[in-house]
């Protein structure tokens, strides 16, 4: 019970971008019983890809630890609570099994408290809470971390059997058993040689989920057209010595693409269930690979509004601020339309996925010579070098057509081919 | 196969090699006209006389130094310590002159020096000890420790066939009561560990006296707990150490020996350093305290390693 001088804080799942509703604690750094500062980063939350740091609200002793590790809940909820003042400790309802909460040093010198809080306070300092209670941010055993690893068992979810409900070796493996569904054919044990790299990072799994659940929401097709980028070549050659340009053609590629959404505006859209919704603004999502990392998408608010040159100024910092994972939740949210531009590694074409819930995704790839048949000035027909492109278009079938996608891809592709610096 | 005391199955090899390897003999304190203190070599100097079975003054040094030479020359001395603790008078020649007279001379030195070591007998501190980590602790030599009649016989042959200075550790406490069916004949058990019983739960690792014990401790618990008799301190058995603990992800150690930096206490570094991942629970260990062996017997079996404090600790690690 809180001795009268103290106060409890909670700590609450902060909205951590306009658009977030929702944040996983991926790590306690502080246990109950810690000291903590105002502003001391006490754990952290992880929002789509981007992980933040909670700091505490006060100054105080973390009695509670509300949320486990692994945990996703609503912003608002509350992940802990701090005691401020002299108890410094909140002992909980004697005898109910949750003696997790700690005892900061100290904590019984305060005025005198009733018997049964110290009771209370010492069953905290040396026992875990009882098995149906899980361990909030416990510490687990090296094989049952490793077994967990292996067998993708999330050990949130696990009962422990052991001493004040520790999870031990074979709860892991019961656990991982109960999680096998019943084989349809018996898998042989031959397995190719290779090195196992463990559980897949959060990174990687949150980019599964994503693409998964837009290719089971959306009516993907994919729509290819030839390009001839003797202009935009020639104007990143150009650009070379004296701007920002010329390492990629994508910023001039997403000028193009924005003022051919201008003509095209049903694919600068969102489509959420049954709500169609056009947008004014282009928010241009970009895919910035993060090597083996992965890959994350920053958005560039009212891209529209930029030139080509501040287009690669923003581009360039966004993938820079990604790639040292100084992203806000904001800043990956919110896109009404994405560009891909994996040709820079050589690629032909590909078929992207579309970044729900927008309707399409434009997809850059190499750039490479090619001999074609142009028709000259005289109206023979001619072989010409050109360095030609193949523009891909991923689109929502629910909310476009075919058509639609190739008007908007023949508009792009006339302005490309036309480019002189602007579109 | 006939049934043998852990002694007779040390008279039994030792009186093979005898009979074998002309370059074997056998001296020690009142090992010749005597038989031994504890009668290990009772009869020998009636069938190999006294050139072969010598008895010694009572000088460890002299002892240990005398074989070193003989070892040098050809020979294959056997070396009885009427009691391991008095093994510290032969330190140095041990230690110093056979455990490293290979690395500065090329030479080597096959010696057995037999130390009947423990206590479980109101002995006190001078006749109770298990000096096994002495030797553990200096480079050259290696030290054998078995726990059944049928090891201490096949570890003694081994021990004596072997190029190097060997410190053979012989239980008092097993003498005469541990009985085991032995091979006649001359062979050889390897210088690894033995699993004394299988299990699945829990590793008990231990060695001598201890591995009774151990065994005692666990036979009613309601669970399956592995006893693995290491037989072998050095060389030790890494790999069937290591194979036990990933089986049974937990593990406890009994060390009959003072504590401190006991054969125990490298198994439980090797488990840290090579086992981490498998590990369910701490690294448990039991052993006696870092105090001298008390002459009065409650007091003795206060401070060594009890079945029950064996059984407890087991429980513990169970539950853990």
């Amino acid at each position: 019970m809180p001795a009268e001088t103290s106060s409890t804080t909670d700590v609450v799942m902060p909205q951590l971008g306009v658009s977030v509703v929702e944040g996983t604690v991926i790590r306690w750094l502080k246990q109950p019983g810690d000291h903590v500062d105002a502003d001391e980063p006490i754990c952290e939350v992880d929002t789509d890809k981007i992980v933040t740091d909670i700091p505490s609200p006060t100054t105080g002793t973390l009695t509670e630890i509300l949320v486990n590790q692994g945990t996703t809940v609503e912003v608002g909820t509350v992940l802990a609570r701090i005691t401020s003042g002299s108890a410094g400790l909140r002992a909980g309802p004697v005898g109910s099994g949750r003696a997790h909460t700690g005892l900061a040093a100290g904590a019984r010198a305060s005025s005198p408290p009733p018997a049964r809080s110290a009771e209370a306070a010492d069953a905290g300092a040396s026992h875990a809470p009882s098995p149906s209670m899980p361990v909030a941010g416990a510490y687990h055993s090296p094989v049952v971390q490793r077994l967990a690893d292996e067998r993708g068992v999330d050990l949130t979810g696990v009962v422990g059997t052991g001493r004040s409900g520790r999870v031990r070796k074979q709860d892991v493996l019961a656990a991982a058993r109960a999680s096998e569904d019943r084989p349809l054919h018996t898998e042989s044990p031959y397995r190719p040689d290779g090195e196992a790299r463990g559980q897949l990072s959060r990174m990687r799994r949150a980019i599964g989920a994503h693409m998964k659940r837009s290719l089971d929401t959306a009516a993907t097709c994919t729509t290819w057209m030839e390009a001839d980028m003797s202009r935009v070549e020639a104007a990143r050659r150009g650009a070379k010595a004296s701007s920002l340009l010329g390492v990629t053609p994508l910023p001039i590629v997403a000028r193009a693409a924005m003022d051919a959404l201008a003509e095209h505006p049903a694919l600068n859209a969102t489509l959420e269930g049954e709500r169609y919704t056009r947008h004014d603004a282009v928010h241009l999502g970009v895919a910035v690979s993060l090597g083996e990392d992965g890959l994350i998408v920053p958005v560039i608010r009212d891209a529209h509004t930029l030139t080509v040159e501040q287009l690669g100024i923003a581009i360039r910092e966004l993938a820079r601020r990604a790639r040292k994972q100084q992203l806000t939740p904001d800043e990956v949210t919110g896109g009404t339309f994405t560009v891909t531009n994996p040709g820079q590694f050589g690629s032909l074409m590909a078929t992207p996925v579309i970044n729900q819930p927008q309707v399409a995704i434009l997809d850059l790839e190499a750039v490479v010579k090619r001999a074609i048949v142009i028709e000259d000035d005289d109206g023979n027909d001619v072989i010409e070098i050109r360095p030609q492109t193949i523009l891909g278009l991923s689109w929502d079938h629910r909310a476009l057509d075919g058509a639609q996608a190739a008007q908007f891809l023949g508009a792009l592709r006339r302005r490309l081919e036309s480019w002189n610096g602007r579109s | 196969m006939p049934t043998m005391t852990y002694l007779e199955a040390i008279s039994d090899a030792l009186r093979e090699q005898l009979r074998a390897d002309e370059r074997v003999f056998v001296m020690g304190e009142d090992v010749s006209a005597f038989g031994g203190a504890f009668k290990v070599t009772d009869g020998f100097v009636e069938e190999f006389g006294e050139q072969r079975v010598i008895d010694t003054p009572l000088a460890e040094a002299a002892i240990i130094g005398t074989a070193v030479g003989a070892a040098v020359v050809g020979m294959r001395p056997v070396c009885e310590m009427q009691f391991a603790d008095f093994v510290a008078c032969g330190f140095d020649q041990l230690v110093n002159v056979a455990g490293k007279a290979h690395y500065r001379f090329g030479l080597a030195v096959p010696i057995v020096v037999r130390l009947p070591s423990g206590g479980g007998f109101s002995g006190g501190p001078f006749h109770s000890q298990n000096p096994e980590a002495w030797f553990m602790h200096a480079p050259g030599i290696k030290v054998l420790a078995p726990s059944i009649a049928e090891d201490a016989k096949g570890l003694l042959t081994a021990a004596i066939r072997d190029p190097n200075p060997v410190v053979f550790l012989e239980h008092k406490h097993l003498y005469r009561r541990v009985k085991g069916e032995v091979p006649p004949g001359i062979y050889e058990t390897p210088m690894t560990a033995r699993v004394a019983r299988e299990g699945s739960d829990l590793t008990v690792i231990a060695y001598g006296a201890m591995v009774h014990a151990a065994l005692e401790a666990t036979e009613q618990l309601d669970a399956s707990v592995e006893v693995l008799d290491l037989r072998s301190l050095v060389p030790l058995d890494e790999a069937a150490i290591l194979a036990s603990v990933a089986k049974t992800s937990k593990v406890l150690i009994v060390d009959e020996a003072n504590e401190t930096c006991a054969a125990g206490a490298q198994v439980a570094a090797l488990i840290a350093e090579r086992a981490f991942e498998q590990l369910d629970g701490p690294i448990r260990r039991v052993a006696t305290p870092d105090v001298p062996i008390p002459f009065s017997p409650p007091l003795e079996q206060a401070v060594l390693p009890s079945v029950d404090r064996i059984r407890d600790a087991c429980r513990d690690l169970l539950d853990y």
